[in-house]
């Protein structure tokens, strides 16, 4: 085995215990490139069923494409980013903020996945993790998995509700 | 090969991750989470959304004594813990860590009162055989200071000789065991525990640790040196210096009044006051004594008496002045306040002394001095002094159990400020201490303008005593301000608080820090 599928070996097990968290299914991704967010939803809010998920996207993140899913209604909020973006030659400087799933019911018995297609500029700093705030919103409460490590924190002081992250590799 | 390598590890972690596993969580209590009962429940239960394994559950009760009699059962997502019968009235908490299925800890805390919660009940220390004990055991040690170490000291410099030394002797025998007994009480006191402790070490090494219980052992050698100043040797009056040193010392290195600031001013004049007692109220008893078998020296013991006797009550009113103002802070204070009231029969009573002081000074010694049968009036006067020195030191002793006033200040609550650079966050908490206490959080911005929030809550828990995370939400106030009324704090020690506030739908912001919460 190379180096390189030990390292993901190593970051893939190390990340497998966030399991109970809403959190991205692949937890590696090159900026610069495309990268497929798959949100995984692995329960409602104690005990709750899921209707809504809302997904703040970062900055830095462009060509936002949710994918349809069936018995939800896809909502997406548009603005401004702080920066301008180059995409296929074109200057991105707005662009999806928000994506929302709603109108569909996940029990907490069931797994999902809400799935959306993004391009990671290379304006992203390699080697951080990007995080996707996310707000799971139940029947009844609220989970909202938005806390982002502050820098130099560590990992042992991992929060409650972390917001689902990615980490980011240089190009190759 | 490599690919293929990449890509197993990929599936395994995604096999990994995508199990639909859950944290637990707590969805009820019986009985519920802040109620008061009128008697202790046989059980409380806790209920969470899964089954889960019970792991460490620790039961507080409202003596605040960790109890390792609760027995936990649990069945699928229930957990029971069996109360104790004997569960004492107060605030109990039962902090619960728990094994979600997902292998994950879920830790908090529940709490209930019974009977009425823990504040309202009078504290634990109001033993009244220790507060009679603690009394009796501090006018015992101002005998064997004032009448005892004093009389050896007049023995040795006024009289020069050890003629009526019997009440001084009496005296010191009281007091030594009085600052034995003096030191053990007050361990027992700050730690709460039966007069059977005293047999252990515990008490008695808390006490030494005090500037109390220091003194008390310098009252102590101070009287070991009088005893053995009685001795003649060439060193008894250096050794009755000593000892007039330790009385002023043991009463200058601790209590209310030495430790009010100016402290050099308060300590130098409290030092002087005990001193200045000692020379006045020792001479008493040897010269009673004296005075009942005159010799012909007996008068220029008298006039040599009278001579140190009216600048060391002049030092005694001035010191003693000093003390009063400093302490009481207001005139007021002397009839609103159970120590100024304290102090007040102290003053009528020492005015009482002060005038037979001055009857004997001015009236009775010169008629001895003429003739020798007004010895027998010198000699009475001389005895009620003596009882109302003793008065005095009984009335004086009771300031062990009251607060000057210049130490009770309005409730100020607790202030915390955390600060990051994203935030600032103020938090009082009122009155900030055990019991029920209202928390206010400003919130503001690193820059200092307000931070609007959506939502606030407020997670405190207490680590050292096993007390996990228990959150409260913050209603925010028509003051701007946000507000967790009535939140349970039933132990002192440094709890953790933590506030998250919720800028916006993604973005929290959360700041913790630790108080002080102090004992009641």
């Amino acid at each position: 085995m190379s180096k390189r599928s030990c390292l993901i070996l190593i970051a893939a097990l190390a990340a497998s215990p966030v399991a109970a968290h809403v959190s991205l299914e692949t937890k590696q991704a090159i900026i610069g490139a495309s990268y497929k967010a798959v949100f995984t939803v692995p329960h409602g809010c104690a005990g709750s069923p899921t209707v809504k998920i809302r997904v703040q996207i970062p900055e830095g993140v462009i060509a936002v494409k949710p994918m349809p899913k069936a018995g939800w209604i896809i909502d997406l909020v548009e603005g401004k980013y702080a920066g301008e973006y180059d995409y296929h030659g074109n200057k991105l400087s707005s662009g999806v903020k928000e994506v929302a799933w709603s109108g569909g019911k996940l029990p907490d018995k069931n797994y999902d996945e809400f799935i959306m297609h993004t391009v990671l500029t290379d304006r992203l700093k390699p080697n951080t993790t990007l995080y996707f705030p996310v707000v799971q919103e139940c029947e009844t409460g609220v989970s909202r998995w938005i806390e982002i490590p502050t820098e130099g924190a560590g990992h042992s002081h991992e929060g409650k509700s972390p917001a689902p992250g990615v980490k980011l590799l240089p190009k190759p | 090969m490599r690919l293929l390598a990449a890509l197993a590890t990929l599936l395994f972690a995604v096999g990994f991750a995508s199990g639909a596993l859950a944290h637990a969580a707590l969805i009820s209590v019986e009985p519920a989470s802040g109620s008061t009962l009128a008697t202790a429940p046989e059980v409380v239960e806790l209920r969470f959304n899964e089954p889960v394994t019970p792991g460490a559950i620790r039961l507080i009760d409202g003596a605040g004594r960790v109890r390792d009699d609760p027995r936990v059962s649990a069945s699928g997502e229930t957990i029971s813990v069996a109360m104790p019968a004997d569960l004492p009235e107060g605030t109990a908490v039962v902090s619960y860590r728990v094994v979600s299925q997902d292998g994950h800890p879920v830790v908090g805390s529940v709490m209930f009162s019974v009977g009425t919660p823990s504040e309202t009940k009078p504290p634990a220390s109001a033993d009244h055989w220790l507060g009679a004990l603690i009394w009796l055991a501090r006018v015992g040690l101002y005998l064997g200071l004032f009448v005892g170490v004093g009389g050896v000291w007049f023995a040795r410099w006024i009289s020069r000789s050890l003629t009526g030394t019997t009440v001084p002797r009496a005296a010191l025998a009281v007091g030594l065991p009085s600052a034995v007994v003096s030191l053990g009480a007050l361990g027992l006191d700050l730690l709460g525990l039966p007069p059977a402790a005293l047999a252990t070490a515990a008490p008695w090494k808390v006490a030494v640790a005090t500037s109390a219980g220091r003194a008390f052992l310098v009252a102590a050698a101070a009287m070991l040196f009088a005893l053995l100043a009685l001795r003649s040797a060439w060193s008894s009056r250096a050794l009755a210096i000593i000892a007039m040193v330790g009385v002023g010392l043991s009463l200058a290195m601790s209590g209310h009044a030495a430790t009010a600031p100016p402290q050099m001013i308060m300590r130098a004049a409290m030092f002087l006051h005990g001193l200045c007692v000692a020379l006045w109220i020792g001479a008493l008893a040897p010269l009673a004594a004296l005075l009942s078998k005159p010799t012909p020296a007996t008068l220029a013991v008298v006039s040599r008496f009278s001579g140190i006797a009216t600048p060391a009550v002049g030092v005694l009113a001035l010191t003693g002045l000093v003390l009063a103002i400093v302490q009481l802070e207001k005139a007021s204070a002397l009839v609103e306040t159970r120590y100024g009231l304290i102090l007040s029969i102290k003053l009528a009573l020492v005015l009482l002394l002060l005038a037979l002081a001055a009857l004997n000074r001015f009236r009775l010694t010169p008629a001895f001095a003429r003739d020798r049968g007004a010895q027998v009036i010198l000699k009475r006067s001389i005895l009620l002094e003596c009882v109302i020195a003793l008065a005095i030191f009984a009335v004086v002793a009771g300031w062990r159990f009251t607060p000057p006033p210049r130490t009770i200040v309005p409730e100020t609550p607790l202030a915390i400020h955390i600060h990051s650079d994203k935030a600032m966050f103020q938090v009082l908490v009122s009155p900030g201490n055990v019991g029920k206490d209202d928390f206010v959080l400003q919130l503001m911005t690193g820059e200092g303008t307000p931070l609007a929030a959506k939502e606030v809550t407020l997670t405190l828990s207490l680590p050292e005593r096993g007390i996990e995370p228990m959150e409260r939400d913050a209603s925010l106030g028509p003051d701007g301000y946000w507000h967790v009324r009535k939140v349970e704090l039933p132990f002192a020690g440094r709890w953790r608080i933590r506030i998250e506030a919720l800028v916006s739908d993604f973005e929290k912001v959360s700041l913790a820090d630790e108080v002080e919460v102090p004992p009641p």
